[in-house]
């Protein structure tokens, strides 16, 4: 079977014309420069090692140059950088980034060391935990499509697919901190702030996420348009 | 990690090494350490930091440890000293802590061995990006200031060569430009170091100011110091004539009420004969002769006084028209800061060694830090000696966000 479908591994077009999509033949594999990927022969499972087998004699794509193989490596935030990379400043985006989690952990740190002994188990340190539950936080569990039935359109309530709710999160975070600050402020200054109060369960981008989630309780009614 | 290091320092050895102080110029580390038996420290992660705070009994034994900076003496002694990252970690840890290295030992034990009746012994600090300079300074110039000693600290002289908004002619000499706000701040950050000299000190010249301003002599330094503070059109010349003052009386009396001992400490000293990027008038460069405050710092640096010691840095990092990869005196200092400045004795400062990094990561992992699990294990501090170097500065910018 895999010889019939290997004929098919020449330059692959789609049919339609995808401006922004990845160009590999869907045949290619997806690459896990992580080092866990490793792993004894003993103690996977039969599944898991046709799926090693297979990984042998199947094509994989390249991986990208932002990926690494050591275990600081972390894929939300490497999408959190790509999102707010502006003309391909990555250089910039990550400088953002990491000077984030130096501030948020700096506040954290400042707070842990002039609390009293009894306090000190409560206040979390870790930015990269801040940022995954600030995140979590701010994720709508459902959202509004437009229907259009006999003629009006209506906002009907929808389930949201998890790379969807990861990306409304991540761009609420972003256009927050680009629009609604005070202007003098840094970047890394405003998404610190924005994501130590997403991680408390306050802040605006938490309010919008009450705002959707609100819309959608209100319009229940028109849940019935939805066919899918 | 050294895990056999660690425990030969925590069980206390009969053998005392190496009680007196000697010059390491290597930086070579000592096996065995003897613990300070007076205080046995119970808890293991302690190891990296000593409970002696006084930087005059400082030696080997200690060196790779932490000691504290009394939060006094920050902000007298330091008001404008410290590198801007190492305040904010001051802020952040709610402690200063400095580690006892190489370079600063011998740089203190040099001073300890000075003859202070002979023409000041200047000691130039150099070595890569990054690897410590500045804060071995401040290591020493804390020797100097709980020795009680007068101190005479420009944090940066990159600063006064540029991006000065203010570049007036001066008022006493047609081709010289003054720099006013430069001047007058550094003059307070002056009297808050030196609060107690300021009423001991007295003029030994009649300065004139203005047509109505002048000071007689007999007066105390304080008064000139504030009348540069003050009146900021003048405060330039006040600088140079408060660093005539201190030239002129530091080897004056050695015994009794008035005696006292001048530390000068300039970080960035190759800007004193390097470019600047101040325009004058006429849009051509200005030379760092012309400027009032430069010319005063040079005048400094010369070894025609007596009784101190002159404590210098260089520093590639905020000097202008000069390689990136450049950090030895000749390459840095230019032919002619190095014969102002010779002879005088180098001190080398490299990056940290296997012992020192121990010591570094255990003090992050101590302040609570270093948070990413994976930076916690073997395999993470492995990568951390990798990406870094073990350079110090680089080490504290990855381990900020880590």
């Amino acid at each position: 079977m895999a010889a019939s479908v290997r004929h098919l591994l020449k330059p692959w077009t789609p049919s339609l014309c995808l401006v922004r999509w990845s160009r590999y033949n869907p045949y290619y594999l997806d690459p896990d420069p992580s080092k866990d990927a490793c792993v004894p022969e003993s103690e996977i499972s039969p599944e898991q090692k046709e799926l090693q087998e297979l990984k042998t004699v199947r094509p994989i794509k390249a991986a990208l140059s932002s990926d690494t193989s050591s275990s600081f490596n972390d894929p939300l935030i490497s999408k959190f950088i790509n999102m707010m990379m502006q003309d391909g400043n990555k250089i910039l985006a990550r400088g953002i980034m990491t000077q984030t989690l130096e501030s948020i952990k700096r506040k954290q740190v400042e707070k842990y060391h002039k609390s009293p002994a009894a306090k000190k188990e409560e206040i979390e340190c870790n930015p990269y935990t801040i940022f995954h539950l600030g995140l979590e936080n701010c994720k709508p569990i459902i959202g509004l499509a437009s229907v259009q039935k006999g003629g009006k359109s209506y906002q009907v309530p929808v389930p949201l697919t998890d790379n969807r709710r990861r990306f409304l999160a991540m761009k609420w975070m972003i256009t927050e901190c680009r629009d609604n600050k005070h202007r003098r402020t840094h970047m890394y200054e405003k998404l610190s702030q924005e994501l130590l109060a997403a991680f408390a369960n306050e802040g605006n981008v938490v309010k919008r996420k009450h705002d959707l989630h609100k819309m959608a309780e209100a319009n229940r009614a028109y849940a019935h348009y939805r066919w899918w | 990690m050294n895990l056999h290091k660690l425990s030969s320092r925590l069980c206390p050895t009969v053998t005392q090494k190496f009680r007196h102080l000697h010059i390491q110029s290597s930086g070579q580390q000592l096996e065995s350490v003897a613990v300070e038996t007076a205080s046995a420290e119970p808890n293991p992660l302690s190891v990296f930091r000593t409970s002696e705070q006084d930087p005059a009994y400082h030696s080997e034994r200690q060196s790779g440890q932490y000691y504290t900076f009394p939060p006094a003496h920050i902000q007298k002694l330091f008001p404008h000293g410290l590198p801007p990252r190492f305040q904010l970690q001051i802020k952040t840890f709610n402690e200063g802590c400095v580690m006892v290295r190489p370079p600063a030992l011998e740089l203190i034990s040099y001073l300890k061995r000075a003859d202070y009746s002979k023409p000041p012994l200047r000691y130039v600090l150099y070595g890569d990006t990054g690897t410590g300079k500045t804060l071995s300074l401040c290591h020493a110039l804390h020797y100097c200031y709980t020795q009680g000693w007068l101190i005479v600290h420009i944090p940066d002289a990159h600063l006064w060569v540029k991006n000065c908004k203010e570049l007036l002619p001066s008022s006493s000499r047609p081709s010289r430009f003054d720099q006013p706000i430069q001047a007058s701040h550094w003059l307070k950050n002056f009297k808050i170091t030196n609060e107690h000299f300021l009423s001991k000190i007295k003029t030994t010249q009649r300065y004139v100011w203005t047509k109505r301003e002048s000071t007689e002599m007999g007066q105390p330094l304080g008064e000139l110091v504030d009348q540069g503070v003050n009146r900021m059109k003048s405060s330039s010349d006040v600088v140079g004539a408060v660093l005539r003052e201190l030239r002129l009386q530091a080897g004056g009396i050695t015994e009794g009420e008035g005696a006292f001992k001048l530390a000068v400490a300039v970080d960035g000293v190759n800007a004193l004969w390097g470019k600047t990027s101040l325009k004058k008038e006429d849009r051509t460069l200005c030379e760092p002769e012309e400027l009032t405050l430069i010319h005063n710092l040079r005048k400094m640096m010369k070894n025609n006084w007596s009784g101190g010691a002159i404590l210098t840095a260089l520093s590639q990092t905020g000097s202008l028209f000069t390689p990136r990869s450049a950090y030895l005196p000749n390459e840095l200092l230019g032919e002619e800061g190095f014969d102002h400045m010779e002879p005088f004795v180098p001190v080398s400062v490299s990056n940290y060694d296997e012992k020192e990094f121990e010591s570094c990561y255990l003090y992050y992992l101590d302040r609570n830090w270093l948070q990413h699990p994976h930076s916690r294990s073997e395999e993470g501090k492995k990568e951390l000696i990798f990406l870094s170097n073990k350079n110090p500065s680089i080490l504290e910018r990855l381990c900020a966000f880590l």
